[in-house]
């Protein structure tokens, strides 16, 4: 049986989408299709699949990544769905639990962790700068005297900065385990 | 310039390619030869033969038709490679025992 879930989990917040994905898999909801809105689960056996969110430079269907993820296919690691951003791609991956108790780890070095942070936190940047010009351009719309809708633009510019802030702190976030990681790696390989 | 020290990931990829395996086959082998001490991730170890295919240490063969799986073996610069990759790590065996005093 299908069933369909809507929620919305911000560029940001990945982690937490992941971390919820799995939870249903764990209760017998297994992921079969990902949209920016909405999530389509098929119910199996409880637990039957781990679930990882890879954020990949590139369109999903680039050469790069079609055989990257033919790689991880060869090694029982399917791509069940995916979207599409602005030069990266999100691909929500899923192995068998029994292969994976401990989770999917699709990295196991310090270097391959710190270049898909990378790769995420270009993204991040870019969805900062795009924020703010939001924020920027509805607030100074909205302080202008001859504006008819200047509420309007005062509220879309308060949430627009709302969204501002959470991405510039996930951003910070993003950089701060990127710096922890590559001291790791003064120490460690 | 002396070889710089492989990661812990490379020096058992190229130990296991001493005959044909593709990418399962190496992280099973990678797992036995370590007692199953070392667990290289899938993305890892793409990276890895990528860089090591570049760099010419391994050959990817021609695709099996039947298995569509890609195999990896060692090339002769991968194993001089590694011997120098051995004689690094002896050197720091033999100077811990004798500083620590070890057998």
């Amino acid at each position: 049986m299908r069933r369909v879930i809507h929620k919305l989990y911000w560029i940001w917040q990945l982690d937490k989408e992941e971390d919820w994905i799995n939870e249903m898999a764990r209760h017998g909801y297994s992921l079969e299709h990902a949209g920016r809105l909405s999530f389509e689960f098929e119910e199996t056996e409880p637990d039957l699949y781990k679930y990882r969110t890879l954020f990949l430079k590139g369109s999903f269907g680039s050469r790069e990544n079609t055989e990257y993820l033919r790689f991880l296919d060869e090694m029982g690691i399917k791509a069940v769905s995916h979207i599409n951003y602005p030069g990266t791609c999100c691909v929500y991956t899923r192995g068998l639990s029994a292969d994976h108790p401990d989770g999917l780890e699709i990295y196991s070095d310090i270097e391959s962790r710190i270049n898909v942070l990378k790769v995420s936190a270009g993204y991040m940047i870019f969805v900062d700068v795009f924020t703010l010009f939001g924020a920027l351009i509805n607030c100074m719309s909205a302080f202008n005297p001859y504006n008819s809708i200047f509420l309007l633009n005062l509220i879309t510019g308060l949430g627009v900065t709302a969204l501002f802030t959470a991405s510039v702190v996930a951003t910070v976030k993003l950089f701060m385990q990127i710096s922890r990681l590559k001291k790791e790696r003064e120490i460690h390989e | 310039m002396p070889q710089q020290a492989l990661t812990e990931a490379v020096f058992y990829i190229l130990l296991s390619l001493q005959k044909p395996l593709h990418g399962y086959g190496i992280i099973q082998i990678v797992g036995e030869l370590s007692g199953g001490r070392v667990k290289l991730a899938p993305g890892t170890l793409y990276g890895a033969l990528n860089s090591l295919v570049d760099k010419g240490w391994i050959d990817a063969l021609p695709e099996n038709p039947e298995s569509r799986k890609k195999e990896y073996v060692i090339t002769n610069s991968g194993r001089t490679v590694l011997e120098e990759e051995l004689g690094r790590l002896t050197e720091l065996v033999e100077n811990g025992r004798r500083l620590l005093g070890g057998n």
